[in-house]
């Protein structure tokens, strides 16, 4: 769609906004990231076109009247993303446009959506702007809510991806039945999906077109237990051999999926056992292994502990849903594995909660390769069900946030981990390594506080030690500026020992918020809700600007 | 460097401005109660007096920092009418911390999730933590971002618009 069709679209949605009561509210929101990028003595030249890089989103969403709701998100990339976005973002364009229908239980949808079936582990369809995600899917999608017991979900499109979309078509259907009424105070609900990907472009003689996934799930809940269980049938589809489509490793996939907890009054505990085989997919079969995210249709994401500190973020797991036979003693076909959480509140004016009371959290977590027997040079493979194969990854971690006045309170994290950089990142050697992190925060007075983080992590392997620290002080509920080091001291390397130094300021006020930034950033995986890329080594200044116009 | 695209935003924004009108409400959403049930966001407020929706995830810090914060002096809200709504938009990742988590810190909120960002997006909300204020349904004050101290803004901005209110 060119400019001037955008513009047409958005004078018809201002005058119709303006001056007709045809419209019973319009929200919009601006987003604009934006980047400087210099040469650095230290990471490098900067050897890309265009040094200004900048991603824009503008959305509007307007009520036409009570049943009818439109919406539409033009993005601008001036001329080229910021680094590492799909180069399918590029210049200025409708990125979405959705109408949907909403009358009593029913809920009509054409247009781009988002949606998701069970824990998404079939289905799921989001934005993530940080990450360069948007798989909103572009057709029908319709929901219709029979009763207060029983809903169901039916939709066809494809998938975008950048400002284009996948010639694969998505056929979804989903239903959730509550039985609740018959069993007694507590919850229990079924689901039940069906996704299928048509992909004709990669027709051949040797497997189908379409690939099916059929699953089941069940969640039960009473006053301090829950429990949920979700399984998965994938049907055969090709593996990709070294970038292509195999006419002769063929497989199907599956998923398994348990998660139970209990709670009571100051204490928590949840366990998830989580097998994936062969279990993702795409709405182009080519775009499988794509480094920008792209084309993705169930959601797969690392179960470990999300972490919020740049040093508990060197090392992070991605999940590995994937068949991938490298060399005769690095073959994957799936991960399993299992995380536990516990949370503990000790009790105020006791000797160990003291004035405020001590929240304790404990995360554990342990993910492997599936166990069975591979056959590197015949292309195959079966595996156990519940075989525990080469270990991926293993996290210990312990969190303890303590008040002591109402000045003063800290964080203290304790994070001891295990990589094996061979088998995640297909690379070689793997990681034993220890965190520590000490985060203060000081309140001078109402308006007014500081805080203080002190990181560190220690680690024979890899590049070896790294510190960090990060000083932030609001000065008012308006401004606040920083400053961040993260240094690599001890890398093997003399010219890598390199300061990753950041400091800058936002201004926030209600709903708009502005930052600016100046600094040089680390290289690596960023992951954000369990979906990673790796992101170049840069330096430069950068500035964003979130806003919520009306 | 071609500013074109900008210069169009830019346009776009200038016109938008132009045409603000602040008075909008909860949209029509469906989320979900932590036991999986479906619930319509639009009936979730406080029907006496101001709701506060506050919109985090178990992995974000500031997030909790905010809700422990208000949970410290809970007694003192509890007194000024208001409803607390911590909307978590954890995703299929981090969710099942969600029960063990409010427990563990006994959080009385009330908790629903959006787990896949519906009402998040409906609301036009790029980066939590972020809190909105509700008389009735009509939303009165937003908030991105939480430093330290700001719940007592958000605490006097209550009192003073419940007094306002009788």
């Amino acid at each position: 769609m060119n400019k001037k069709t955008i513009l047409i679209l958005f004078i018809f949605l201002y005058n119709t906004t303006s001056y007709s009561q045809l419209f019973k509210y319009t929200t919009a929101s601006f987003n604009s990231f934006s980047a400087y990028y210099l040469d650095d003595s230290k990471t490098g030249d900067f050897n890309e076109n265009n040094r200004f890089r900048s991603n824009n989103y503008l959305n509007i969403k307007s009520n036409i009247d009570k049943n009818w709701n439109l919406e539409l998100q033009v993005e601008s990339y001036a001329p080229n993303s910021l680094l590492n976005y799909s180069p399918n973002f590029k210049e200025t364009n409708l990125s979405t446009f959705n109408i949907a229908y909403n009358k009593n239980n029913l809920n009509i949808s054409i247009g781009n959506f988002y949606e998701q079936f069970g824990s998404g582990m079939t289905l799921r369809s989001w934005e993530d702007k940080n990450l360069g995600i948007n798989n909103s899917i572009r057709g029908l999608n319709t929901k219709y809510r029979i009763n207060d017991e029983f809903n169901i979900t039916a939709l066809i499109g494809q998938q975008k991806k950048g400002f284009k979309y996948s010639k694969g078509y998505i056929l979804g259907f989903d239903s959730e039945f509550d039985f609740s009424k018959i069993t007694n105070g507590s919850t229990l609900l079924l689901g039940l999906s069906y996704v299928g990907r048509n992909d004709q472009r990669t027709k051949s003689e040797f497997f189908p077109e379409t690939t099916h996934m059929f699953s089941g799930r069940l969640d039960y809940s009473s006053n301090s237990f829950y429990s949920n269980i979700e399984i998965i049938d994938k049907s055969k589809n090709p593996i990709t051999v070294f970038g292509s489509l195999s006419n002769t490793f063929i497989k199907k996939g599956s998923s398994l999926l348990f998660n139970s907890g209990y709670f009571n009054n100051g204490f928590g505990i949840d366990f998830t056992f989580r097998r994936l085989e062969n279990m993702s997919l795409f709405s182009e079969r080519e775009a499988y292994g794509n480094p920008y995210n792209e084309s993705i249709i169930n959601y797969l994401p690392a179960l470990t502990k999300q972490h919020d500190y740049s040093l508990a973020n060197l090392y992070v797991y991605s999940a590995q849903p994937n068949v991938s036979f490298q060399t005769n003693d690095l073959m994957k076909v799936g991960e399993i594995g299992m995380q536990i959480d516990l949370y503990y509140f000790l009790e105020k004016n006791t000797f160990l909660g003291g004035k405020y009371g001590t929240n304790i959290s404990v995360n554990g977590a342990v993910w492997n390769n599936l166990d069975g027997n591979f056959d590197f040079n015949n292309q195959n493979y079966d595996t156990d069900l519940f075989g525990f194969g080469q270990k991926y990854f293993s996290e210990l971690s312990l969190e303890i946030r303590k008040k002591w006045s109402s000045k003063f309170d800290n964080i203290f994290l304790f994070i001891n981990q295990f990589y094996n950089s061979r088998f995640i990142e297909e690379k070689v050697g793997e990681v034993n390594s220890n965190v520590l992190v000490l985060e203060n925060t000081y309140k001078i007075n109402d308006k007014k506080s500081l805080r203080f983080e002190l990181q560190h992590l220690s680690t024979k392997d890899d590049n070896k030690n790294w510190s960090a620290y990060a000083i932030e002080y609001n000065l008012n509920s308006a401004f606040s500026v920083y400053f961040s080091d993260l240094y690599n001291y001890q890398n093997p390397k003399q010219e890598k020992k390199i300061h990753y130094y950041n400091f800058g300021g936002s201004y926030s006020k209600g709903i708009n918020r502005f930052t600016i930034n100046y600094g040089r950033q680390r290289g690596g995986l960023v992951c954000t809700g369990g979906i990673c890329r790796y992101v170049p080594e840069s330096s430069g200044l950068s500035f964003s600007i979130s806003s919520t116009l009306f | 460097m071609n500013l074109k695209p900008i210069v169009t935003i830019v346009f776009m924004i200038l016109f938008s401005l132009n045409n603000a009108y602040s008075q909008t409400s909860m949209p029509n959403i469906n989320i979900k109660t932590l036991e999986g049930k479906t619930i319509n966001s639009k009936t979730t407020y406080n029907k006496k007096g101001l709701t506060v929706y506050s919109f985090w995830a178990t992995w974000c810090v500031p997030c909790i920092n905010e809700l422990d914060d208000i949970h410290n002096e809970i007694q003192k809200w509890d007194k000024a009418n208001v409803k607390i709504i911590a909307i978590s938009t954890d995703d299929s990742r981090t969710k099942r911390r969600i029960r063990p988590l409010v427990n563990g810190k006994k959080w009385d909120f009330k908790i629903f999730l959006d787990e896949n960002q519906s009402l998040k997006r409906a609301l036009n909300i790029d980066a939590i933590p972020h809190t909105i204020v509700t008389k009735g349904n009509k939303i009165i004050y937003r908030r991105i971002g939480y430093k330290p101290g700001e719940e007592n803004y958000l605490y006097d901005f209550i009192i003073n618009n419940s007094v306002a209110k009788n």
